[in-house]
């Protein structure tokens, strides 16, 4: 074919030329697939996180509203019989229903919910009648904290008491699909069923289970109950998940709200899916109507909580990384335009001798669009190389990224003293480790050849406007 | 075949018109051989591109077989060009990254004519300036003789009535050009062509049939002119 072999033979005598243009064009577009993979990378590791959070097929979550942390030496909740622990001249001392007693050498363990407060589990059958809902399940997230008092505790140069934490999530077994549990991977034994719903029987984190030398078969203490670990899961992310699940049922009866309340009928988390992803925003709203005093989020409004070096790195990405990819990619469009401006230029007289053989404009400019296309293509091509091999490099070379999210979980302590009081909040915050890995999607591919066809095109219809306006009289009286 | 009235063609010098042809009245009939001489400037190229549907009179009328050029869209001219009218040029211009072959069969592109018609075409046209052995050579691997040769077969090979010479020999030796011009003398012999050729040679001019001066845009007619007869051999 005539168009072939005239396009091959001039792009083989422009070669230097021509790779020049495709490997400007394969610089931009390689950073752009790069940028747009590192991108990809960090909305993974955003998802993952948030991920482990929610729990996979959780659309919204509701928790409630988050107590008042008690006062250093406030009296406990009217009912609520909880203990203080307070530092006064007689040295460390254990209070409760007004009745104090010397706490060197005790344990004070508690298995509470601090952070939300409590729905009731009629709201939670509430969220799941509205009319955009799926599925909801209620759940508890608590947190074990126990003390040791040291026997000089309180005196001038006594030690200071270590909490010992560990989180505890209360799983509704009828709904295993929703909430942490449910993103979970069972490594060992099993998962909890709804066989479970009164059993004092738990599944542990791997992490934690590691940490504690656990297994399944093994048992573990929760507030002085012993639980039998029927299982080990796995979570995607090496966060913070809850440590120890066990049945909803089971951590209603054992934990307690703030004021040391009781939690029967009670959850802190409604975990709901929604009818489609594009019913989240209606279900938010509903349910904002529903529980108006209670905190209802979205996967995409805990993103923007999210803080730390992946959400530094996802700003890079998205702004800086956009930019310089969008300045790369006009500064190589304007360089190869001008380049096929000027190969355009130098051959006025061809071009012109084409048009006195009765060649149409047309033509000319289709000779000149598909040599620039052809370019414009082998860039792209060589960029999307290019793209993966950045891509590989982020992979390799980047370090874990941490994300933080403010009060996730839910759980504290306080400890109140005589003077100034110390409050215990280990776990307000959430640290994940994410490790950063870019991958070239097809988006960024398909965004590639996109990328590649338009700087073809562009650049070749500068020098095909230029071609269209020649005169073959003027083209020709140039050179006689 | 050509009908010239009255034609003039201005160009934008600046901010002064110049005229490179003026009040031009010309008539070149079917298989007659004009050549044209002149000094550098007169306005020889500017009839040779008004001639071919290059360039458009500023006024006046050019008919070729009854169309008038000046009143034809550009895509019919260029239409006209594809199939009847060929052109040599003093630097021959063949597309330097094609072959002998390709450049003769690029002016068969506009024509659309198969591609092994075009290749046996294309063949042909090439033996017929002795240069079928030269086919698959590049332009800068062959001397200008032959660079034109295949210019002349490039200008031939869509058989067309008209063959348009701008200084077809200016580039080349004595002995090339008069092989050239024997060989162009050959053709419009054999073909019956309408031949204008551009030359500042008086001994190439000598060999056609009717011989224009271009003096400042206009044009001398001299009544020496040979019948196409005449220059047959004996």
């Amino acid at each position: 074919m005539f168009f072939i072999t005239y396009l091959r033979r001039e792009l083989r005598r422009r070669m230097r030329q021509a790779i020049f243009i495709g490997l400007g064009l394969a610089l931009g577009i390689g950073l752009v697939v790069t940028v747009t993979a590192a991108s990809a990378g960090v909305k993974k590791a955003q998802s993952d996180v948030l991920k482990s959070l929610y729990g996979v097929g959780t659309d919204v979550t509701v928790t409630g509203k988050a107590p008042r942390l008690a006062l250093p030496g406030a009296a406990p909740a009217k009912g609520g019989g909880g203990q203080t622990f307070q530092i006064g001249p007689g040295g460390a001392q254990l209070c409760s229903n007004g009745k104090c007693h010397n706490a060197a050498g005790q344990t004070v363990d508690h298995l509470n919910s601090t952070s939300y407060g409590p729905i009731s589990q009629a709201e939670v059958a509430a969220v799941a009648r509205l009319k955009d809902v799926k599925a909801a399940a209620g759940g508890l997230a608590l947190s074990d904290t126990s003390v040791t008092i040291p026997k000089n505790f309180g005196q001038r140069g006594g030690p200071v008491p270590t909490p010992n934490q560990f989180t505890v999530q209360g799983v509704d077994t009828s709904h295993l699909s929703l909430g942490p549990l449910s993103s979970g991977t069972v490594t060992s034994g099993r998962s909890l069923t709804s066989a479970d719903a009164n059993s004092n029987v738990a599944v542990l984190d791997s992490g934690y289970a590691r940490s504690h030398k656990l297994k399944a078969g093994s048992t573990v203490k929760i507030v002085g109950h012993s639980f039998t670990v029927v299982g080990i899961v796995t979570q995607p992310q090496t966060g913070t998940p809850p440590q120890v699940y066990i049945p909803l049922a089971r951590a209603q009866a054992i934990g307690r709200a703030a004021g040391n309340k009781r939690l029967k009928n009670e959850v802190n988390t409604i975990y709901v899916t929604a009818r489609s992803a594009a019913d989240i925003p209606t279900v938010q709203a509903e349910i904002k109507h529903l529980l108006p005093k209670d905190t209802v989020t979205t996967a995409a409004s805990l993103a923007s909580e999210v803080t730390g070096s992946l959400s530094s790195t996802a700003k890079l990405a998205n702004v800086l990384g956009r930019w310089l990819s969008i300045l790369v990619l006009i500064a190589a469009f304007a360089v190869a335009s001008l380049l096929t401006m000027a190969a355009v230029a130098r051959r006025v007289r061809e071009f012109g001798t084409l048009k006195a053989l009765g060649w149409r404009s047309s033509r000319i400019v289709a000779q000149v669009m598909g040599e620039s296309l052809t370019v414009g293509i082998l860039g792209g091509a060589a960029g999307v190389g290019l793209g993966f091999a950045g891509a590989a490099i982020i992979t390799a070379v980047a370090p874990k990224l941490s994300a933080t999210i403010a009060s996730s979980a839910g759980q504290g302590f306080t400890a109140v003293a005589g003077g100034p009081g110390r409050v215990f909040s280990p776990t307000s915050t959430h640290s994940v480790a994410v490790p950063m890995s870019a991958s070239v999607t097809a988006a960024a591919i398909v965004a590639a050849v996109v990328l590649a066809v338009v700087g073809g095109l562009l650049a070749g219809s500068f020098g095909s406007w230029r071609i269209a306006r020649l005169r073959p009289a003027d083209a020709l009286a140039r050179v006689a | 075949m050509y009908q010239l009235t009255d034609v003039t063609k201005l160009y934008a010098k600046g901010r002064h018109t110049v005229p490179a042809v003026r009040n031009l009245t010309l008539q070149i009939e079917d298989g007659q051989w004009l050549a044209v001489q002149g000094r550098t400037g007169h306005g020889k190229s500017t009839l040779l591109n008004l001639l071919g549907g290059l360039d458009r009179p500023t006024s006046g009328t050019i008919e070729f077989d009854g169309k008038n050029l000046g009143q034809l869209r550009e895509d019919q001219v260029t239409r006209l060009r594809a199939k009847s009218i060929g052109f040599i040029f003093q630097t021959f211009n063949l597309v330097p990254t094609l072959s002998a072959a390709e450049n003769v069969e690029a002016a068969l592109i506009p024509l659309r004519v198969g591609a092994a018609e075009r290749h046996r075409r294309v063949a042909a046209a090439l033996d017929s300036v002795a240069l079928g052995d030269r086919s698959r050579h590049l332009p800068g691997e062959m001397s200008g003789g032959q660079q034109q040769r295949v210019a002349i077969a490039r200008a031939l090979v869509k058989e067309p009535t008209v063959l348009l010479a701008d200084e077809p020999t200016g580039n080349l030796d004595e002995d090339t050009r008069d092989e050239i011009i024997g060989l162009l003398e050959k053709l419009w012999r054999e073909r019956g062509l309408t031949l204008v050729l551009v030359t500042h040679d008086s001994a190439i001019a000598q060999r056609a049939q009717r011989v224009g001066v271009m003096s400042k845009g206009q044009l001398s007619l001299r009544d020496d002119a040979r019948q196409p007869a005449d220059s047959m051999p004996d």
